[in-house]
């Protein structure tokens, strides 16, 4: 047994949209952070 | 390795390494000038928000073994390898509800050496200090060592000069930022390195398709797509374990869980292991790509990089070398930092000088600071080759303290013999595990034995632990 095409596709390419995400989303963490004056 | 075989022209490397010593120590300085106290030095206030909490989290756990040795993984592992490196982040995940309680627990609290002195006692913390400075020393040994390497391998600049820059920049802005600065600059290293490795990532896809890598290792290396890949399966539980017990002890993450706003710390780890899950995959998939690239691999822990600048040249280089560069620094300032607090907040204060005033213990932290860059130095100087094998052998160490820290940081009935025999009997099955069987036993065999002495003393002990005690102001 081994893992398809289509199971790597979605690992990869996952992978990468995930990233891409986390790193939008820190963004707007530190955005909303600094609009109420709590980044430290 | 010679100027000539590595993939960027030194004066290039130079330049990149300038421009962001630069940066990382004006950081520094500048967030360091809000600096009053030890606390506000080691715990930068107390009050990290969601956004820099969750993105330290996250780079402080990315460190240069993620961004190079997870191709290396997938290229020896396949895609279980992957997986497997990815279960690391179940660490974070799981250390979430904790941080949350350890603040609540201990709202006065510096180190994790505070919590085994509070809840044990002086025999616990004494074990304790010697396990977790043997694995934190080796740990940043291991990068520092791993910085020269990997910028002489990347851009020609010689070892010695490579892997000074490198720790003597996180010295700089560790010793006059504190915790803040490392938190700050941590929070730009993460963008750095995940919006780096998307971008590479697409430009290799660009050059190679999914269908074209899967066809290429059926052919050629079927067993990296092995669903029963006895070895890499074996590898998730090991990663695993290890992760936990690097992430429940260490005072890298209990300093985060001190210095985090109330109610942001549960949270922030979660997202950092949510942030960190995918990083593996996305850069270590490249080294599956080799062989439909043609890319000739000579060395497998250089995959990554070689596929990287042999597809997309020199701006591929640049791209490995920046994303390499701030995953070293943001894992040696945090080690430096916590390292620093613990030997000035457990030994220095609690041994010596327990009336030290704040603005003493912050000077003394960053000496600290600075004697362990020096110590880690010398130590990485004469360049005495890897350090893998001597982190492996901490595995029974770290594995040995999962169970006294989850059971004295929930049940009261959790006592300090549960927590010397375990880390005693567990870190000692570990280390003849390890020599008799193999490295990928050594923090199974450590959690499990730890965990029956553990529990067993808890089912018999007729003491109940009074949580005030760890609220400890001074």
């Amino acid at each position: 047994m081994t893992f398809s095409t289509g199971f790597l596709g979605i690992l990869i390419y996952g992978s990468l949209v995930w990233c891409a995400i986390s790193a939008i989303g820190l963004s707007a963490f530190l955005v909303k952070d600094l609009v109420r004056g709590e980044v430290w | 390795m010679s100027e000539a075989d590595a993939l960027l022209p030194p004066n290039v490397g130079w330049a990149l390494l300038a421009a962001f010593s630069l940066l990382w120590i004006g950081l520094g300085v500048y967030w360091g000038r809000r600096n009053k106290s030890f606390e506000d030095h080691a715990l930068a206030g107390r009050n990290i928000g969601l956004a820099l909490g969750t993105a330290t989290a996250a780079a402080t756990w990315i460190t240069s073994n993620t961004t190079m040795l997870a191709p290396q993984f997938a290229l020896q592992l396949g895609v279980w390898g992957m997986l497997a490196y990815s279960t690391a982040s179940f660490g974070l995940l799981l250390f979430a509800p904790m941080a949350g309680r350890i603040r609540a627990l201990m709202p006065h609290g510096y180190t994790s050496g505070d919590f085994f002195r509070l809840r044990y006692g002086r025999g616990a913390w004494g074990i304790f200090l010697v396990f977790t400075l043997f694995y934190s020393l080796t740990w940043l040994v291991s990068m520092a060592m791993a910085g020269g390497i990997l910028l002489n391998a990347l851009s020609g600049i010689p070892y010695a000069w490579g892997m000074t820059v490198i720790l003597g920049v996180c010295v700089a802005y560790t010793m006059r930022g504190g915790l803040a600065a490392v938190i700050g600059t941590d929070f730009i290293q993460s963008l750095i390195i995940i919006v780096g490795i998307v971008i590479v990532g697409f430009a290799v896809l660009s050059h190679v398709s999914i269908a074209e890598i899967h066809a290429n290792l059926s052919a050629e290396r079927p067993a990296l797509l092995d669903m029963l890949f006895p070895a890499a399966i074996m590898a998730i539980f090991n990663n695993l374990l290890f992760g936990l017990g690097e992430v429940f002890h260490n005072n890298v993450w209990w300093s985060r869980a001190f210095a985090y706003r109330d109610g942001v710390g549960g949270k922030a780890f979660a997202l950092g292991g949510l942030v960190w899950f995918p990083v593996l995959i996305a850069a270590g998939f490249i080294a599956l790509a080799s062989g439909a690239l043609n890319v000739a691999v000579p060395a497998s822990d250089m995959v990554g990089p070689l596929v990287v600048a042999q597809v997309l040249g020199e701006a591929g280089a640049v791209a490995i070398f920046v994303i390499v560069f701030c995953s070293l620094a943001s894992s040696i300032d945090s080690l430096l930092a916590a390292t620093s607090d613990l030997l000035t907040e457990d030994i220095y204060r609690r041994m010596f000088r327990p009336a030290a005033t704040p603005a003493r213990l912050k000077s003394m932290a960053q000496y600290v600071t600075l004697a362990l860059g020096v110590f880690t130095w010398a130590v990485c100087l004469p360049r005495i080759g890897t350090l893998a094998s001597v982190l492996f052998f901490a595995g029974p160490l770290v594995g040995a303290m999962i169970w006294p820290i989850v059971t004295g940081l929930y049940w009261r009935r959790a006592n300090s013999a549960g927590a010397v025999g375990g880390m005693l009997l567990g870190a000692g099955a570990g280390l003849a595990c390890y020599f008799a069987i193999g490295f990928y036993v050594g923090a199974l065999v450590a959690t499990a034995v730890s965990m029956v002495w553990v529990l067993a003393c808890a089912r018999l002990s007729k003491s109940r632990f009074d949580w005030a005690k760890l609220k400890e102001t001074a």
